[in-house]
């Protein structure tokens, strides 16, 4: 007869174990496939640590339940286990670890989300507009709407979203952001891209039948190849911004 | 209402609290309407809107008196009957009756002559939808409030088997809160 | 039922026949103004068909029910047919919520079978449109489905019996309740014949405006089931503060009716907002409103925050009752008290309050006010505290427990390990930087999955299986259940872990097509979700079968404490001959109080 203090002891030894084995496994990795702006690297070390406080509390359970359906079968014993209705330290045990992992994993949540949202200054700002099923992008500075959008390395951009019909919602995935388009309130975001190159976004948003095939380009370039590619746009006949080109 | 053994006092009691439930859910209802209201007003640039004039106070008014003292009148059938004068409770039913339908006709009269629609704009929506909801609300009151009056007039009623009355009481009271609000907000503030 | 369907006919002739005619009169009248009507006039018609309102007319005409009339309206032990009539019996209407809940669960699943089917090779087979219809109908069945199965169902068939009642407090509103049904199920499942609707279940604005009839005829279907929902609610929470029997002191009361009372409360307070909101949004389609039409000075997020004010604590209304019938089941098995029984009541509780406070969790990227963000983040959060002292209980039960193997056991356990992921998932959603990246994707949709099929599917089987033999005095076969279970378990876990690291890759949910990088990985969910499906099948075939030949099951075939067992199976027609005196809890398993199973409600 195993006491149950030593089956307290085994089954702790089991996970934490496995809980340092599976910490040691996804501690450092990039879970976010493609990274290429400051955004998304904060995203990516929230993802790691919230994997990271996941191995212990998935072990826990885990060990728990694969030890009872072990150790604990009655195998055919038809008598009653102990009436244990609860342990206050256990419980109290409990409560107080997963309030502080809840804190914890809050305060940790707060800071990384100022810092994607918080400052509100930029160097280059672009108005998105979107509709049912395509996106424009239009540069107040340079006067030029084009269909994929173009922004410059290393600098804090800022998109101002809109939609003339239905919600719509832009994401590229490299960059880790994502907002709704809402028609009738301009929502906006800020973001630095980091990583030279071309990038595929979507909208993530139902938006009806078209909702599959609305996608859209990013293309990250140095200040001065956007200038000049700027400079090549064709400028639109002068109208108010905002409406169709 | 059960099956088996009859407790009147507990079918009674399981009755009341059910209503009691039952305006709680209606609370949640119309909170939902007076949030929508709220926003939307909150984002509108001024309100009424642009082009919008609310309805003249006058008949409102006089319509909001008549609601509250509708409610009085259905605390007096209520305490009427508590202490067993059946004759007492009808006529203040009757009274109530009749002030409640006074009460639809005014609002029925105003739709009619308010020169604007449910499709003008949010202004109309939310103005509509608000006393439109009401205005079915009352109608439910009234209908509790005639079968009530039937059933006293077939002698169902007594000092011992009011549940229905009390009932009747609560609900009428909360349609007469919301039509309160309803005023102070939509018309008045 | 025949009157029932010739007043529904009734109803669409007058409805439709009146509009016609005022058409023919002159007056402009769009097709969702004939399809409102005619659903309403519908409704009322079957209602009247079936019977539902000839006692309450009687009454308000003011005249005396005849008692034999209402006895007869309670059914006869062993008739077939009053589970097909207006049967003011809860036992009759548990059975009628829960094979009604089966057969549309089949229903939802074929759709799922259709969007697997499109969604396992790139490219397009039933084409965008068709795809977006299956996909929305498939999520407002499930919903439905999970509203109802196991507080409709279970809970109705059990509540008033463990808590020693003959009935539930109002027994014809509650037949009423669950005839409201039919109609607007019947409505959905053709909704694809009235064009279908893309919007999801969450018919967004402007989306949903501008959507098809079949829009307009998932936004009726749905009040309708809100408005049975607020009834059976009302009806529930009297029945458990009124009448419970001597003895049955709330802190005794099985834990299942805590869950189910705590969801009751959530369904009452939640659904008439969320009534309310689709009422406002069908105005908009119908009347001509505007509450939701930015052009006209309406606001479109005002909507997501009104829908999610209910379909957040609706989540709870779908997962406590699943909870419930877990944390029911793990002491029987375990042979052990259910583990800190007066916290799992107060985590219910905290559960129940703070669900009211974490609604905008679901629009971190929705454009709503900014500071908004953080305190929901924490409200979330906090919300995993109370719901991880179910793993508590349920760990601390069958720690040092004798533990029986038994169908119903299998999935708690299946219900632990899906209900855990769901809940570590649902962690990276409440966190906003991770949300930013994974709201909208697969991850989403394996999250959900996880949540309500492990919470609420997972309860609901691991709850039919256990009260099947009380329900239908038959057992059912062991062995059919444990194949079902194991096939279910791994093909859901095939199905629905991969969807995580789709998510992270960046597959979009809601979409018909998607990059030829992710073709492999949905082969094999399409694969393992055709499993699922044919899994469902042996469990059909079980409980049919076993219904008809299964061995007759004793009085309490676990040794089971509760009261529902210390009567026949299945129980007599008016539950219990002298409503027993309650003299202890309900899981006192190991003797604690030298109460054996037997003794404890004398009757």
């Amino acid at each position: 007869m195993t006491s149950p203090r030593r089956h307290l002891w085994i089954a702790a030894a089991a996970w934490a174990v496995l809980s340092i084995v599976g910490i040691v496994l996804v501690a450092g990795i990039q879970i976010i496939p493609v990274i290429a702006s400051r955004e998304a690297v904060i995203e990516n070390s929230a993802f790691v640590l919230l994997t990271i406080v996941s191995v212990p509390v998935l072990m826990f359970v885990v060990v728990g339940l694969a030890y009872s359906a072990l150790r604990f079968r009655a195998n055919g014993d038809e008598t009653d286990g102990p009436p244990v209705h609860g342990s206050r330290g256990f419980q109290s045990i409990w409560l107080g670890v997963s309030f502080a992992l809840v804190i914890g994993l809050f305060g940790y949540g707060a800071v990384g989300l100022i810092d994607i949202r918080g400052a509100q200054s930029s160097d280059f700002e672009v108005q998105v507009r979107s509709e049912q099923w395509a996106w424009h992008f239009e540069y107040p500075d340079a006067g030029v709407v084009s269909k994929e959008l173009h922004i410059p390395l290393g600098e804090r951009v800022h998109l101002v979203i809109n939609s003339d019909d239905v919600i719509h919602s832009f994401w590229v995935p490299a960059f880790g952001v994502k907002q709704d388009a809402v028609p009738g309130r301009p929502t906006q975001i800020y973001l630095t891209a980091t990583v030279e190159g071309t990038y595929p976004g979507l909208c993530a948003e139902l938006c009806g039948f078209g909702h599959t095939d609305m996608h859209l380009t990013v293309v990250v370039s140095g200040r001065a190849a956007l200038e000049s590619w700027l400079s090549q746009q064709p400028k639109p006949s002068p109208q108010p911004s905002g409406s169709p080109p | 209402m059960g099956f088996g053994e009859e407790d009147p006092a507990a079918s009674r009691s399981n009755m009341l609290l059910g209503v009691k439930l039952g305006i709680l859910s209606e609370v949640m209802l119309f909170g939902a309407l007076f949030a929508a209201y709220f926003v939307i007003r909150s984002e509108s640039g001024g309100w009424p809107p642009e082009g919008h004039e609310r309805p003249e106070l006058l008949l409102p008014g006089l319509n909001t008196l008549l609601l509250v003292s509708s409610s009085v009148t259905m605390q007096w059938a209520v305490r009427a009957i508590g202490r067993g004068e059946v004759a007492t409770m009808r006529r203040a039913l009757r009274v109530t009756l009749l002030l409640g339908s006074i009460f639809i006709l005014v609002q029925g009269y105003e739709f009619a002559t308010n020169g604007f629609g449910l499709d003008a704009g949010v202004f109309g929506s939310t103005f509509y939808t608000l006393t439109g909801f009401h205005g079915a609300h009352v109608l439910a009151g009234l209908g509790f409030i005639a079968i009530v009056a039937t059933r006293a007039r077939h002698g169902l009623i007594s000092a011992e088997h009011h549940t229905a009355v009390e009932a009747a009481s609560y609900y009428w009271h909360f349609v007469d809160v919301v039509w309160v609000i309803l005023f102070s907000t939509l018309y008045v503030l | 039922m025949l009157r029932a369907v010739l007043g529904a006919a009734t109803g669409i002739a007058v409805g439709v026949g009146s509009l016609t005619l005022a058409r023919g009169a002159g007056l402009i009248i769009d097709d969702g103004q004939v399809l409102g009507l005619a659903y309403l006039l519908a409704v009322i018609g079957f209602l009247f068909g079936i019977g539902a309102f000839r006692f309450w007319v009687t009454w308000a005409a003011g005249r005396q029910v005849d008692p034999a009339e209402e006895h007869a309206a309670h059914g006869t032990a062993g008739d077939w047919r009053r589970y097909f009539r207006f049967t003011t019996d809860h036992k009759v209407i548990g059975v009628q919520y829960l094979v009604t809940a089966f057969l549309l669960f089949l229903i939802a699943g074929s759709f799922a079978m259709l969007m697997r089917f499109e969604l396992a090779q790139p490219g397009l087979v039933l084409g965008k449109e068709a795809y977006n219809t299956v996909m929305s109908t498939h999520g407002a069945m499930m919903i439905t489905v999970a509203l109802i199965s196991i507080i409709g169902g279970l809970g109705n068939y059990l509540v008033p019996i463990m808590i020693g009642a003959r009935d539930m407090a109002f027994p014809k509103t509650n037949a009423l309740s669950y005839w409201l049904l039919p109609l607007p199920i019947l409505l959905v499942a053709i909704n694809p014949l009235l064009g279908g609707f893309d919007s999801g279940w969450t018919a967004y604005p402007p989306l949903s405006q501008q959507a098809n009839l079949g829009q307009q005829a998932y936004l009726m279907a749905f009040v309708t089931v809100g408005i049975s929902s607020i009834i059976s609610a009302i009806n529930f929470l009297v029945t458990v503060f009124r009448m419970r029997a001597p003895g049955m002191s709330l802190m005794r009361m099985p834990i299942f009716v805590w869950a189910l009372t705590v969801t009751a409360t959530l369904a009452l307070i939640a659904t008439s907002v969320v009534a309310a909101a689709f009422t406002m949004l069908l105005f908009d389609r119908v009347l001509g409103t505007s509450f939701f039409r930015p052009s006209r000075g309406g606001d479109v997020i005002l909507f997501e925050h009104l829908f999610w004010f209910y379909s957040h604590p609706a989540v709870y209304i779908m997962g406590l009752p699943g909870l419930g019938a877990i944390l029911e089941v793990v002491p029987v098995f375990a042979r052990k008290p259910l583990f800190a029984y007066p916290l799992a009541v107060l985590s219910f509780i905290s559960i129940g309050v703070l669900s009211f406070m974490v609604w905008a969790h679901h629009m971190f990227v929705s454009g709503m006010a900014e500071f908004f963000h953080i305190p929901i983040m924490l409200t979330t959060e906090l919300i995993s505290v109370p719901t991880g002292i179910v793993f508590l209980s349920a760990l601390g039960t069958i720690w040092m427990g004798k533990l029986h193997f038994k169908t119903p056991m299998l999935w708690v356990f299946g219900f632990i390990w899906a209900f855990l992921i769901g809940g570590i998932t649902g962690v990276y959603l409440a966190d906003v930087p991770t949300d930013i990246t994974l709201s909208d994707t697969y991850f989403v949709v394996a999250h959900f999955h996880y949540t309500i099929v492990g919470g609420t599917i997972f309860g609901l089987f691991a709850g039919t299986y256990y009260w099947y033999p009380k329900i239908t005095g038959r057992m059912y076969s062991e062995r059919l259940g444990k194949l079902h279970f194991w096939w279910f378990t791994l093909a859901f876990n095939a199905t629905f872990l991969p969807m995580f690291w789709l998510g992270i890759e960046g597959m979009r949910r809601r979409v018909a097509d998607y990059p030829s990088q992710f073709g492999g990985l949905n082969l094999w969910i399409s694969f393992a979700a055709f499993n699922i499906f044919l899994s469902v099948a042996v469990f059909v075939f079980n409980m049919v079968w076993s219904w008809r030949r299964g061995p007759r099951a004793a009085p309490n075939p676990w040794r089971a404490h509760t009261l529902e067992w210390q009567i026949s199976s299945p129980p007599p027609i008016q539950n219990f001959d002298h409503i027993p005196m309650v003299s202890a809890g309900p899981y006192e398993y190991g003797g604690g109080v030298g109460v054996p199973a037997e003794g404890r409600a004398a009757q």
